[in-house]
């Protein structure tokens, strides 16, 4: 799992499927060392703010309930981009 | 009923404890907490074979770690005997990855057994899984199951009992093979002694100790002597890490699966889309031709609605001319015809491309480009200064920038934020993908799609230049870490779910665009309305004033007020076109509208005659690369917490989007 690691500090974004390739190992085991080290705090899921944040008062239009006004960020858009995680420095 | 045992269920999350705890004991269950803590306690009873038994539904977790209070209570109930056996469950579908739990448990002096649940789904992946050569492996009943076919518990019962009769423990000299392998670990092992903590094996603890497990090594601390576990803790300093002793778990579990489950393997390789998309050499071209001609396609079903927009205008002259001989008062005939009626024409002009921006920006993403394209532009943000996750907001920014700023709080460093929403500003937000199709549409024709490529383009080149001149007082060069990225699969549009988002957007859209388009427009109709019929109104007054400054950036003062309406909203700029270009001269559009004639003329026509191309051409980029609005002002103030940097981005970008101004309007001059 370190060699993971180590190929991330090169600093370049790898899909699930490029690990497998240059780890030389399969999709499933590159999904579970993920698991794994996100568990483990070694890397983080990057989370989105999308609508329903609060604290998104610049908004005109928002409503009461803190939720970014549906033309400014449609509920429903923005759901299909996959996951993202990143190393957390140490 | 004269005997009872206690079973202990544990799995991770999604593992089907749930559903078979619910079909063993039914209704005969009861919910609590365990003491002194939140996290609920389940616990049930059965009786089988004319045998009673209890079932604890333990907490579902990943691991039987120290990070959550629901492991610690998991395996300290475990570890203190309170079940006879504990039934472990892991999903066949993917048993690489939930043994995991059975790995974390081995050490922990308990009798139990393995259920391999899900044993249909596995089947229908095409995974044929030898429970028996586990079974040798591991030394503890090991059965295919299914919790959801209740028919079928007979292989449940008897794997029950055989591990109640044998009491069977797991066999775990494999898995203390590979974790001699990590440095540290013999040396914390030989220190630990047997039954230092009840429940547990010396070679658990030392797991835990080099996993840094504050609970293990508080109750450690208080187990042995002190200078034991002072060298405990000094062997743990040079020892290697949770990261080596998971890799272990895993280890021992593909050893332990080695030869029992086979599947179709299968070459990983990337599909032909995706060999382009995410290459590096071609990823890039290849997101940014997508992204043109998606916006270059959406003309066609924004078309139908432009045409609905040219219907309206024209009845612009009958309702004029029917409202004068009726005896309403001109002002009240002006207000209808040059407000209302002009700017529902410019308002269903603008919503055919809303329609078609969205509807196109919706398929990329639901057919998995647009996630692709946070991938293909990591790269670049590095050479920006900014972290890979930086392209979400830019992406965001596509629908409104308010919304990209707003994303912009993922990244935690402020210099990067700020940089981030910067470079978002330029990114034309989904009013002005409105507005510009509209306009280059009426000024240039099919010449429409060579605008919008430019525009493309010189966005690219703004955000370039923008992070250059911004980027070395923001960012400090540091050390970058990659990212790893899971991309959805490429599907087919679920087109239902996809027509009502946009038919919602564009209703939203339609809504929002109405208000200030007649708002502006009227504002400005007023302030340029002059009931002598002659060229007196204020706005004439001071347009005139300011116009030899205005011509400089290429723009007439009618265009160049616009311009300035576009820093509140994009859709205001429209506004005042309307307001301003509504029928020929302002003198000539107040006595044509006086005789109830000539304001038929096209909108198209009325702007031609008045705006010339490279004029028009200034201020569309004017108005693109100007401030996005104000509520994305108010965003990016409430974002970066620095009323210094906002001032100095609407500083920027104002005299950026005037210099780009300039530059197309000279351009403009060498091409017509």
């Amino acid at each position: 799992m370190e060699e993971l690691l180590t190929l991330l500090g090169d600093g370049h974004a790898r899909t699930i499927e490029h690990l497998a390739m240059e780890l030389d190992t399969s999709i499933e085991d590159v999904e579970r060392k993920i698991e794994f080290l996100e568990h483990a705090g070694r890397i983080r899921r990057v989370v989105f703010c999308r609508g329903g944040c609060n604290g998104c008062s610049g908004c005109s239009t928002k409503g009461s309930d803190g939720v970014m006004c549906k033309g400014c960020m449609p509920e429903n858009g923005f759901q299909n981009m996959g996951v993202m995680w990143e190393v957390c420095k140490a | 009923m004269s005997q009872s045992a206690t079973i202990a269920l544990l799995g991770q999350p999604n593992s089907g404890k749930s559903t078979l705890f619910n079909a063993l004991t039914g209704l005969r269950q009861h919910v609590g907490n365990w003491p002194g803590k939140t996290v609920e306690k389940k616990e049930g009873s059965f009786s089988h074979a004319g045998k009673e038994y209890l079932v604890a539904d333990l907490p579902g977790s990943y691991s039987l770690s120290a990070n959550s209070d629901e492991e610690v209570i998991t395996r300290d109930y475990i570890a203190s005997g309170k079940a006879d056996v504990v039934c472990i469950l892991a999903d066949s579908s993917q048993l690489q990855r939930s043994l995991y739990m059975l790995a974390d448990f081995a050490g922990i002096d308990a009798p139990c057994f393995l259920l391999l649940n899900m044993a249909d789904v596995a089947k229908d992946q095409g995974k044929q899984i030898d429970a028996e050569a586990i079974e040798q492996k591991l030394g503890i009943p090991v059965i295919p199951f299914s919790a959801t076919d209740t028919k079928a518990y007979g292989g449940f019962y008897e794997a029950l009992d055989r591990a109640l009769t044998k009491k069977a423990r797991l066999n775990v000299e494999a898995l203390s093979g590979q974790y001699d392998s990590v440095k540290g670990f013999r040396e914390i092992c030989s220190l630990i002694p047997e039954g230092a903590i009840a429940g547990y094996s010396p070679m658990w603890i030392a797991v835990k100790v080099i996993e840094n497990d504050k609970v293990v090594l508080d109750r450690l601390r208080n187990a042995v002597d002190a200078e034991t576990f002072g060298r405990i803790e000094q062997a743990k300093k040079d020892a290697q890490s949770a990261v080596e002793t998971g890799g272990c778990k895993f280890a021992w579990i593909d050893e332990v699966l080695g030869s029992a489950v086979t599947k179709e393997s299968k070459k990983v390789s990337l599909g032909r889309l995706d060999r382009i998309y995410t290459s590096r050499v071609w990823g890039k071209a290849a997101v940014i031709f997508t992204v043109l001609f998606g916006l270059i396609a959406s003309f066609i079903p924004a078309l139908p609605l432009m045409g609905v927009g040219s219907v309206i205008l024209m009845a612009k002259a009958p309702v004029g001319n029917a409202l004068t001989s009726i005896g309403c008062p001109e002002v009240i005939t002006l207000i209808v015809t040059d407000v209302i009626i002009q700017s529902f024409s410019y308002i269903f002009k603008m919503l055919g491309f809303v329609f078609g921006v969205t509807l196109v920006f919706g398929l990329l993403e639901e057919v998995g480009i647009m996630a692709r394209i946070s991938y293909v532009f990591d790269n670049t943000m590095g050479k920006l200064g900014l972290q890979g996750k930086s392209v979400m907001p830019f992406l965001v920014s596509f629908g409104c920038t308010m919304g990209g700023a707003a994303g912009a709080r993922v990244i935690d460093n402020w210099g990067q934020k700020v940089l981030t929403i910067a470079l978002a500003w330029a990114v034309p937000c989904g009013a002005a993908w409105a507005t510009i199709p509209m306009l280059s549409s009426i000024f240039f024709g099919p010449g429409a799609i060579v605008v919008i490529t430019a525009i493309l383009f010189t966005m690219l080149l703004h955000m370039w230049v923008t992070a250059k001149i911004f980027g070395s007082r923001l960012v400090k060069k540091e050390e970058r870490y990659g990212m790893i990225m899971e991309l959805p699969p490429y599907h087919k549009p679920r087109w239902r779910a996809l027509f009502g988002y946009v038919m919602g957007r564009t209703k939203e859209t339609f809504i929002r665009v109405t208000k200030v388009v007649l708002m502006v427009c009227g504002l400005f109709w007023i302030l340029s309305y002059s009931p002598s019929g002659g060229n007196g109104g204020i706005l004439y007054r001071i347009g005139v004033a300011i116009e030899p400054v205005t011509k400089f950036f290429g723009m007439p003062w009618q265009l160049f007020l616009s311009y300035v309406a576009s820093a509140v909203g994009k859709e205001g700029a429209i506004g005042v076109i309307s307001a301003l270009y509504n029928g020929g001269s302002y003198g000539a559009a107040f006595t044509q509208a006086m005789s109830g004639g000539g304001t038929a003329a096209n909108l198209s026509e009325i702007l031609l005659a008045n705006v010339s191309r490279p004029e028009a051409l200034a201020f569309i980029f004017a108005m693109t690369f100007n401030m996005p609005c104000v509520v994305a002002l108010a965003a990016t103030y409430q974002e970066t917490h620095s009323a210094k940097w906002t001032a100095r981005i609407v500083l920027y970008y104002t005299v950026v989007s005037l210099l780009l101004a300039f530059a197309a309007y000279h351009i403009g001059l060498l091409i017509w």
